[in-house]
């Protein structure tokens, strides 16, 4: 009812035009959308499919039926769509669970851990917090496995492309299947 | 294969050779449908791990959505040739990526199937599940051509037919040396039994080789021989005995034999010279045999006739009495005498003897006919019957002459008497003696004349005379010179025409045309007219008018006069010697005159008759035959 009150206020052409520029808006912003959650939706199948070409030292289990923790540091860009990749997954016989931290002292046991590109600006932080412990570091963020990050999204040509610094991942005693290997770029 | 080599041994080595072959080929055949089979399997199974390890490799590229890596890892199928295409599936079914590159699209299937490979469509193609830590990440797609399976068999094919010419080759050689522990034996026998058919040569025994069953045939075929040899002897031995006695019976024979020729020959030359025919027959009408007077007599040989039929030798016998009386000797069994048997054959006139030769059983088996000529005796009988009827009739003549020639001669003689008697009373009358006188010179004279014309018809009746060709008007122009007197005297008139020459006695016919002629000038009472005509007549025309039976042409000769004639019913006694019609005073003669004409036509086989009636003139007619030549 007050839309149509103030539509007697504009002329037909504002009002159409302001219209339109809604729409456009509304339909760019929801394209935009569109994209970020299908490339997270991507980024969260691999997540889950790294569980499937990367061997965890039996050590990061406390049992055999203690659950494989995926952590999100900072921001979750993938909304549900992790949820939904991982539900009701499980790595040998570990239930897959994902938990969200807004902070590195917050992770207590994690397996895999993405970490938003945001959190760029604590990295060192983060990465000393993590040393020594069997996590699989993944973030999208610019030159991260030339800093010190296991495996790196990087997007190219409209493709989501695969950098892993193997060093790192041998700091974390993970065995990265070959396979896996063989679709990423190596960085030293 | 060269072959100098037995039937035998072709044959064992031609077993052997298509035994070893017909086990290879099986063997072969075998093998290669064993190969068919695992090597499909084997493919099947070789594809499954190849897509094993594509599909192992390319869960990263899968897992990862990098294209380029699966490329990459399909392109490994390149080492293996027969791998035509390939795919690769994502989670949701849509192809990823494809081997070779640029392999269209369209010939891959749109969505993977179910999991497993199959031939099919001359390809050998399946779906494979791409799995990463049991999770299924995508589907893989293979497709492989069958030239594996091809290359495979053509190469084993080319190995096969190698060992299968090696093999027989081999089977060849070995079979080659191998056969003749079989076949030597055999034809080492074969030979030997050849040899023994060949030279009769029993001695003789076959090679052993083994104590196999061919060494027990050697050893059965050695002791056949020596039983054949054995047996051998005994026949040879006993052939000499037999050849002796047979000699022994031999010479026996041969003495009988030359017995027996001999007395067969003289039978035979016995036979032969018998002047009689005498042929034998069988029941069956066949001649057994004939002699040599019966050869000669029908003109034949032995060809001709023996073990014929008479029949069919002489087919005009078939309706004689012969044949008949033959039939009935066999018939009866008893003798028959023909004795007299005009031959059907030839113009034999013969005496039969059908004699029956009898056999054990007393059965006609034969019949022996004895033919006697009786041809020269049957012609003289003949003759003496003819003869002796002429005598008769000569004889009769002669009764009846001596009967007449009595009365007729005593007759003048008796006046003789009376007029002798007369004279003697009347002596002294010399007027009467004179009467008495010249009535006993007349009658003296008139005796004469009667025994002038006896004598005549009797020479007649006993000569014949010679015949020879006589112009019948010669004779009568020597008949009417005689008669020259008499013509003038009594104004006879002759009329002659067409007189022939006819075969005949010239002196006899000229008696003949006197008497005649004489006759008709005696017996009329006006001038005589005599005609004398001829025709000559054939055969057939004299018969048909006169009864006169005579083969050939003939003379007909008429006498006709115009004299006083006389009753026809006088015609066959006029004929006759001293007949007489009419008397001595009236018309002189002897009452010889026309039997003497009878006589001569007689003589010259013709015939004579004669028409009259009185007053009426008198017509002789006279047939003679034109030719006598064959008669005489």
């Amino acid at each position: 009812m007050k839309i149509e009150i103030i539509n007697k206020s504009f002329s037909y052409t504002a009002k159409t035009f302001c219209v339109f520029l809604i729409s456009l808006f509304l339909i760019f912003a929801f394209q935009l959308q569109a994209q970020t959650s299908r490339e997270y939706s991507i980024k969260a199948v691999f997540l889950y499919n790294f569980t499937q070409f990367i061997d965890w030292p039996a050590t990061a289990f406390s049992n055999a039926e203690s659950p494989f923790i995926i952590g999100i540091l900072g921001d979750d860009p993938f909304h549900a769509s992790l949820d939904e990749a991982v539900a009701g997954e499980k790595v040998k016989d570990h239930p897959i669970t994902v938990q969200r931290y807004q902070d590195v002292k917050d992770i207590t046991t994690c397996h895999i851990l993405f970490i938003n590109r945001k959190e760029e600006g604590k990295m060192k932080e983060i990465l000393s917090a993590l040393s020594g412990k069997n996590v699989l570091t993944v973030s999208d963020m610019a030159d991260f496995a030339a800093i010190g990050g296991i495996v790196r999204f990087a997007s190219e040509k409209n493709k989501i492309r695969l950098q892993i610094n193997l060093p790192a991942s041998k700091n974390a005693e993970l065995n990265i299947s070959s396979k896996l290997l063989q679709v990423a770029d190596i960085v030293r | 294969m060269n072959d100098n080599r037995s039937a035998i041994q072709r044959k064992l080595m031609g077993l052997v050779l298509v035994t070893s072959g017909v086990v290879l080929l099986l063997t072969c055949v075998g093998f290669f449908s064993y190969e068919f089979f695992t090597f499909r399997q084997s493919s099947k199974e070789r594809l499954s791990t190849l897509g094993e390890v594509i599909s192992a490799n390319s869960t990263g590229a899968l897992a990862f959505d990098s294209h380029e890596n699966a490329t990459e890892i399909l392109e490994a199928l390149k080492a293996e040739e027969h791998i035509v295409a390939a795919g690769l599936y994502d989670k949701k079914g849509n192809l990823f990526a494809r081997y070779p590159g640029n392999f269209p699209k369209y010939n891959l299937p749109l969505h993977p199937a179910g999991d497993g490979y199959n031939y099919k469509n001359g390809y050998l193609e399946g779906f494979q599940a791409v799995i990463q830590e049991n999770n299924r990440l995508g589907t893989l797609y293979l497709r492989s051509d069958m030239n594996a399976i091809y290359t495979r068999f053509e190469r084993y094919g080319l190995i096969s037919l190698l060992v299968v010419a090696v093999s027989i080759f081999v089977a060849f050689l070995l079979s080659r040396q191998l056969q003749k522990k079989i076949s030597e034996p055999i034809l080492a026998l074969a030979k030997t039994a050849s040899n023994i058919s060949n030279q009769k040569d029993y001695t003789v025994r076959a090679k052993k080789f083994d104590d196999d069953e061919l060494g027990v045939l050697t050893d059965a075929f050695n002791q056949m021989l020596i039983q054949i040899e054995k047996q051998n002897a005994e026949i040879l031995s006993f052939n000499h005995a037999l050849e002796l006695k047979v000699n022994e019976r031999t010479l026996e024979l041969e003495q009988a034999n030359i017995e027996l020729k001999l007395r067969s020959e003289f039978e035979e030359t016995v036979i032969d010279s018998s002047v009689d025919i005498i042929a034998v027959f069988d029941r069956e009408f066949n001649y057994v045999s004939l002699n040599k007077s019966g050869k000669t007599a029908f003109g034949i040989t032995d060809k001709d006739v023996i073990g014929k039929n008479i029949l069919e030798v002489f087919p005009q016998l078939k309706t004689s009495v012969m044949y008949h009386y033959l039939q009935k000797v066999f018939e009866t069994g008893e003798m028959i005498l023909d004795q007299r048997y005009d031959s059907h054959v030839s113009d034999l006139i013969m005496q039969n003897f059908f004699i029956p030769l009898l056999d054990k059983d007393n059965m006609v088996y034969r019949v022996l006919v004895i033919g006697h000529d009786i041809t020269e005796i049957s012609k003289t009988h003949e003759q003496l019957k003819q003869l002796n009827s002429e005598l008769e009739k000569s004889n009769l003549n002669l009764e009846q002459f001596a009967f007449i020639a009595s009365h007729d001669l005593q007759e003048p003689l008796r006046k003789i008497q009376t007029f002798s008697q007369l004279l003697e009373r009347d002596l002294d009358n010399k007027e009467s003696i004179k009467r008495h006188l010249s009535k006993i010179i007349s009658s003296a004279g008139r005796m004469t004349d009667l025994i002038k014309a006896v004598l005549n018809y009797s020479r007649l009746s006993n000569e014949k005379g010679d015949y020879e060709e006589v112009d019948l008007k010669q004779v009568l122009d020597s008949v009417t010179s005689d008669l020259e007197l008499k013509i003038i005297e009594k104004e006879a008139v002759i009329n002659a025409r067409d007189l022939p020459v006819i075969y005949g006695n010239p002196l006899q016919l000229t008696q003949l045309f006197l008497n005649l002629i004489s006759n008709s000038i005696k017996f009329s009472e006006k001038k005589p007219e005599i005609s004398i005509s001829s025709v000559i007549i054939d055969k057939r025309e004299a018969t048909a008018t006169d009864g006169f039976n005579y083969n050939g042409t003939c003379v007909e000769l008429i006498f006709k006069d115009n004299g006083i004639g006389f009753e026809q019913h006088y015609a066959e006694k006029i004929f006759t010697v001293f007949q007489r019609l009419h008397g001595k005073q009236d018309y002189p003669g002897t009452g010889i005159g026309l039997a003497l004409c009878k006589k001569i036509v007689d003589n010259h086989d013709g015939q004579i008759s004669v028409k009259s009636a009185p007053g009426e003139g008198t017509e002789f007619k006279i047939l003679l035959p034109a030719n006598l030549s064959n008669k005489h």
